[in-house]
């Protein structure tokens, strides 16, 4: 078990740079997920620390040591791939005992931590099968168990769980934390499902365009977002955005509705803005104009519904309790509390709200 | 949590799916008899015609024997000759796929693994061996053969022919290996395991079919092989058997149902061998066709 450093990363092909200036500081033991949209650098990152990718730029560090040039061997490092990258003409046995025959250790050994790591992810019955045999939850648990049976440094996952189907990716998802706990090994856990990265991580680091644009706990994500890419990003359904001017010290739409909102500084007068509200922060109830639009789409899911509310002209979308009555057509009148108004500069995304 | 139910793949599932009606039926069944016909009407009528006597085999060469003459193969079977000219078929053939199946097999794994400065031009370069005719450099082939001392040598025969099947198997052999995922790859490197380890137990292992195809690909080619061992083998007792039945047609020039009965027999163990590999066969060209 080690902890694990990246230095001021980054990546190019040529001339082409995807990942530029990434820091972070994952502890001994820590669970990290690295979130963000396809083609943001995760997997990358992910490959570099492997080191089944070239870093271009910086420094990889686990346990204190720089692995730059280290083969994934010798950092020690175990992968768990979106494919499971099982071997088809092994057996689960042989498959978990692959990487410990290619180290030489004495076959005894090898089958006392074989059956040790079968046991904890409850392989026994399977061990003789061939993947081919196995569902796609079953792969799972053998590509983790060929992971864990190493004893790796630090643990990564590559997007595990989004070959399952959605009621699987749940029970897997636990049984990813449950072994984390377990085995306590430093992990980092690619993933583009901010549901999944919220659920599993200590924290989660959001990506973009190869560089990160916020990193903390799943709660201060979404508490405390650093800017409009990380706003809209976490939280499901995503937050809305609409644009205004500050004007007096609160922001005011373009078609004449008014936010009120805690200022984190001074604000300048006549600053262009980006306002966003998250969908469950809507209420129905509250004091001052409120917003008021007609409803054009209706979607249950059983304890909530969603509701796309046109705002101002914009579609606005309202999670609201599935036992409310809300028409298609019909008009519904929105509050906010100024606690859960974001407003962010309209050029630089940075937030400038308290929260 | 151990739910030990076995999926159910689509793939291999019999699906009850689309009918074909009557008329498609009966002109799939027309095209292919017609098919088959070319294919099997000669090898029938040689095989039926080693059983005739001449005079039979003259005034009704189509149809089933007169008097079974059975001898006619049996002499064959006893003589020395047919076991010494199938000795040197298999051993030659033998030689030629062992060298072809290793040679471009580590050669494809690399171009297929490896990127380093120059692999597409030395690529192109095994493959612009498809296109040259081994008769066609016949002569350069002779001399290089006999400056070696490998003339009237069974290597003089088995390392021309290696070299020429090397283009076409590569190509097999490459295209087999690249469809194979990349994560799987990444998975034995991060397991410990280099090129070498990775190439032996996990591609090799993993190409079964594409061997089997390459190796009966070879063989046959190797055991119909005429015009090279014409040229460098000048001792009968050496002689595979396409140059056997040039001595023996020399010998027994107007004894036809003797030559037919010795082409059915050396055409046999290919026969055999590949319906041994036919299954593998298939799905080895087909690899990596769809997912």
């Amino acid at each position: 078990m080690a902890g694990l450093e990246l230095r001021n990363i980054a990546k190019s092909y040529g001339a082409v740079s995807v990942i530029e200036g990434i820091n972070l500081d994952v502890e001994d033991g820590e669970f990290v997920a690295l979130v963000g949209p396809s083609g943001c650098g995760k997997s990358t990152i992910l490959r570099m620390i492997a080191g089944l990718e070239d870093i271009t730029e910086g420094d990889i560090a686990i346990g204190g040591e720089v692995v730059n040039d280290l083969t994934p061997k010798e950092r020690n490092i175990a992968m768990v791939f979106q494919s499971y990258a099982l071997y088809p003409h092994m057996t689960v046995y042989r498959n978990i005992a692959f990487n410990l025959e290619l180290a030489g250790k004495p076959k005894a050994e090898i089958d006392q931590r074989v059956r040790a790591a079968a046991t904890m992810l409850e392989l026994e019955p399977l061990l003789d099968r061939k993947p081919s045999q196995l569902s796609g939850g079953q792969r799972q648990r053998v590509a983790m168990g060929r992971a864990v049976v190493r004893d790796p440094s630090v643990f990564l996952f590559d997007e595990p769980l989004s070959n399952l189907d959605a009621k699987l990716r749940v029970q897997m998802r636990s049984e990813i934390k449950q072994l984390h706990k377990k085995v306590g090994v430093t992990s980092v856990y690619v993933t583009h499902d901010q549901v999944e990265a919220m659920t599993l991580a200590d924290r989660v680091v959001v990506l973009n365009k190869g560089s990160i644009q916020q990193a903390g706990s799943p709660m201060e994500l979404y508490r405390q977002p650093a800017n409009t890419f990380v706003a809209g990003f976490i939280g499901s359904p995503a937050m809305n955005f609409f644009s205004a001017t500050i004007t007096n010290g609160v922001a005011r739409m373009a078609t004449g509705e008014v936010f009120t909102f805690d200022p984190a500084a001074n604000l300048q007068e006549g600053q262009a803005v980006t306002v966003g509200i998250r969908p469950e922060h809507f209420q129905q109830a509250g004091q001052g104009a409120g917003l008021t639009g007609v409803v054009s789409i209706v979607e249950p899911t059983g304890g909530q519904t969603f509701v796309t509310v046109d705002i101002a002209g914009q579609p606005t979308v309202v999670t609201v309790s599935g036992d409310d009555d809300v028409r298609l057509g019909g008009s519904l009148t929105l509050y906010t509390v100024p606690q859960q108004v974001y407003v962010f500069d309209a050029t630089t995304g940075r937030r400038i709200s308290k929260n | 949590m151990t739910d030990t139910a076995q999926p159910i793949d689509a793939a291999t599932a019999t699906s009850g799916g689309r009918s074909l009606n009557i008329r498609t039926k009966a002109y799939l069944y027309a095209a292919l008899l017609l098919v088959a016909a070319i294919v099997l009407v000669p090898l029938i009528t040689t095989a039926l015609g080693g059983f005739k006597t001449l005079g039979d085999l003259r005034g009704n060469a189509f149809g089933l024997p007169q008097t079974w003459m059975v001898s006619n193969y049996t002499d064959i079977l006893f003589s020395q000759r047919y076991w010494l000219q199938m000795g040197n078929s298999l051993l030659i053939a033998a030689l030629t796929v062992f060298l072809i199946v290793t040679l471009s097999a580590m050669s494809a794994f690399v171009f297929a693994h490896v990127r380093f400065f120059g692999s597409q031009h030395l690529l192109n370069y095994f493959l612009i061996g498809l296109m040259f005719p081994a008769a066609t450099a016949i002569l350069p082939l002779f001399i290089r053969i006999r400056d070696l001392g490998l003339l009237d040598t069974y290597w003089g025969v088995v390392l021309p022919q290696a070299a020429f099947g090397l283009g076409m198997s590569i190509l097999l052999f490459r295209n087999y290996f690249r469809g194979m995922p990349s994560e799987m790859f990444d998975a034995a490197f991060v397991d410990g395991a280099g090129y070498f380890r990775f190439f032996w137990h996990i591609t090799l292992p993993l190409s079964r079919p594409i061997i089997a195809t390459v190796g009966i690909i070879s063989f046959v080619g190797s055991w119909n092989s005429y015009i090279l061992p014409l040229i460098m083998l000048n001792s009968e007792s050496k002689y595979p058997w396409p140059l056997g039945i040039m001595v023996y047609r020399g010998e027994f020039s107007t004894d036809w149902q003797l030559i037919l009965a010795f082409i059915t027999l050396t055409i046999a163990p290919t026969v055999i061998v590949f319906f041994a590999a036919q299954k593998h066969i298939i799905a080895g060209l087909t690899a990596g066709a769809v997912k």
